[in-house]
């Protein structure tokens, strides 16, 4: 049985800059697939090439087991793609928008309104459904966007940043949906900044940065990969000034990160760390708080792997990406 | 997969789809009726008051006028529109092909010039007591004409962009060059060897030959030639929106 998505050393330059470098993955149908990666590592690229937006410079994209560059037609009548700007036509009503992309996708007109019917109450915008779109939240936008993209049952579904900006309840009903696809066979490539969602809601993540593929796997195997980024998180009822300092000369102690009123140890061996920072406390005369031990996170993987300080969410401007990214023709890794 | 003729059936019903989604989102927009409805009308009134002029010989200028700015001004409003808005990677990504998206855009601008140049047409025949020497080919005209300078205007719909303005200020030029090299101010018999010789490179100048054998039942060219150079013209403007589309597919448009 074809996977839903096979990429074989896909590039893509724009001119001289390399956005996407040689990448393998594959995606079996019914599995959520994160792509994760910094602003500018290629995502988005990947994605609009997988439907086919853009063209690669190199390399084959099969979808639904048909070769994209020579069979498009029978691939894209099987794909839904949900952009990160929600493009539903605002002239229209949300019902309108619905028929229009039932009617693109050849849905008879039976098929069409029962099925845009029972999305429009799934995403709660039936009572909506005679409103044009120029007046809805942002949310419902994107309510509407991912419906029409399913309106016709695809097998494979490509969701770009689908959450963020949203509120918790509609970011929430989005998730829901993405799992009940999945449930029933639908296969989701979704690129998002959102690693907890994507440790949520993925059965494999890829990571890219700078165009390559740096890391791919399950969630859990991929932090059991980092156990260099666990960490010890404690709170002190004082804070006397050098804390961080100190803290960092503790054995083994790799990296001192201050997160809100909590300081995180991170240190490979957790256990080994706690009697020294209880001592730590005795000696500085400082009232322990709250001590857990944690296991690396997503969160924690994805910034050791982009090469950023683990503990904090910090996106590398895209000008420093695309200046580390940039590789000649012929010069490329 | 589809069989061949269930494939076009599929493909022209798409074209259609396309078509009447941006009849009910963009006819009304003020881009729309500014440079397609009003822009013709300014024209033939700036050139056209206080000269001497027999009816017949104004409602002529008008159809032509008409079918070329209203037909062209659909394809540079709306694609570069809808490229911003992101809207047109959804009909990028749909199942139909390039053909079947530009032809649905090209209908969209051609209906309207035809909406258009029929009020013109009306506005003519009662306002100027206007005769029509042949009806079906002053129809035949208007329904050709719109559909060639429909697709001129999607030459510059497709260049790569999502500003509307880098393709409105390219496409507005070319438009008055080709007015003004054209015989519908003056006259292809009133031109020099020189100036006429630019007249035959503009196809606006065989769409107002065209309507003034079909409005005063005389003109300076063959007719067969008028019409069989506003067909091809139709046919060739297409090649350079494909070639643009593919273009902006490398380029991430």
């Amino acid at each position: 049985m074809a996977n839903a998505i096979e990429v074989k050393n896909l590039s893509k330059y724009y001119g001289k800059f390399l956005a996407v470098d040689d990448i393998d993955f594959t995606v079996e149908k019914g599995e959520i697939f994160g792509f994760l990666g910094p602003n500018g590592a290629g995502k988005t690229t990947t994605q609009r090439m997988l439907t086919s937006l853009l063209t690669p410079s190199e390399g084959q994209i099969r979808i639904l087991g048909h070769d994209l560059a020579h069979d498009a037609h029978p691939a894209k009548r099987q794909i839904g793609l949900v952009p990160e700007e929600s493009n539903v036509y605002t002239e229209l009503t949300a019902w309108d928008n619905l028929m229009f992309t039932g009617r693109l996708y050849r849905m008879s007109k039976t098929n069409r309104t029962a099925r845009a019917e029972k999305l429009l109450k799934i995403f709660g915008l039936w009572e909506k459904k005679d409103v044009k779109a120029e007046i809805f939240s942002k949310g419902m936008k994107r309510r509407l966007s991912i419906a029409m993209a399913i309106i016709h049952k695809p097998a494979l579904l490509f969701l770009d940043e689908p959450t963020p900006g949203l509120d918790a309840q509609s970011a929430r009903a989005i998730q829901t949906i993405i799992r009940q696809l999945s449930a029933e066979g639908t296969a989701v490539f979704m690129t998002t900044h959102q690693i907890e969602e994507a440790n949520q809601l993925c059965d494999r993540v890829a990571i890219i940065n700078h165009g390559k593929i740096a890391a791919i796997d399950t969630p859990e195997k991929l932090k059991q990969t980092f156990q260099q980024v666990q960490s010890v998180e404690i709170a002190f009822m004082q804070s006397p000034e050098g804390l961080k300092e100190k803290l960092a000369t503790l054995p083994e102690v790799s990296t001192v990160v201050k997160v809100g009123d909590k300081w995180r140890l991170y240190n490979d061996s957790p256990p080994a760390l706690l009697p020294h920072l209880v001592e730590f406390a005795e000696k500085e005369n400082l009232d322990i708080l709250s001590l857990n031990t944690l296991a690396p996170s997503l969160e924690d993987v994805f910034l050791q792997i982009t090469g950023q300080q683990v503990g904090t969410i910090k996106a590398v401007p895209a000008s420093q990406n695309k200046k580390a990214g940039i590789r000649r023709k012929g010069g490329k890794r | 997969m589809k069989n061949f003729p269930a494939r076009i059936l599929d493909e022209i019903a798409q074209l259609w789809t396309v078509t009447l989604k941006d009849i009910k989102v963009y006819y009304l927009r003020p881009g729309m009726i500014m440079f397609g409805f009003m822009m013709p009308f300014f024209m033939f009134f700036s050139f056209s008051v206080r000269r001497e002029m027999a009816a017949g010989e104004g409602l002529s200028r008008l159809l032509a006028l008409t079918i070329f700015f209203t037909a062209a001004a659909a394809g540079p409003f709306i694609i570069p529109t809808e490229r911003r808005m992101g809207t047109y990677d959804r009909l990028l990504a749909a199942p139909m092909s390039l053909i079947t998206l530009l032809l649905g855009k090209i209908s969209v601008g051609a209906f309207f010039a035809i909406v258009v140049a029929s009020i013109a047409a009306v506005f003519g025949t009662i306002f100027l007591d206007t005769n029509i020497a042949h009806p079906l080919l002053m129809i035949a005209g208007i329904i050709i004409g719109s559909f060639t300078f429909s697709t001129m205007g999607l030459i510059f719909g497709s260049i790569p962009t999502r500003n509307p303005g880098d393709v409105q200020m390219p496409s507005t030029l070319i438009r008055w060059v080709l007015l003004f090299i054209s015989g519908v101010f003056v006259p292809l018999a009133d031109m020099s060897t020189v100036a006429r010789g630019f007249s035959y490179i503009s196809p606006l100048t065989y769409a107002q030959d065209l309507m003034n054998h079909a409005v005063l039942g005389m003109g300076e060219l063959n007719l067969w030639l008028d019409l069989g150079i506003l067909f091809l013209s139709g046919l060739l403007f297409l090649l350079p929106s494909i070639k643009l589309h593919k273009r902006g597919r490398v380029l991430g448009y």
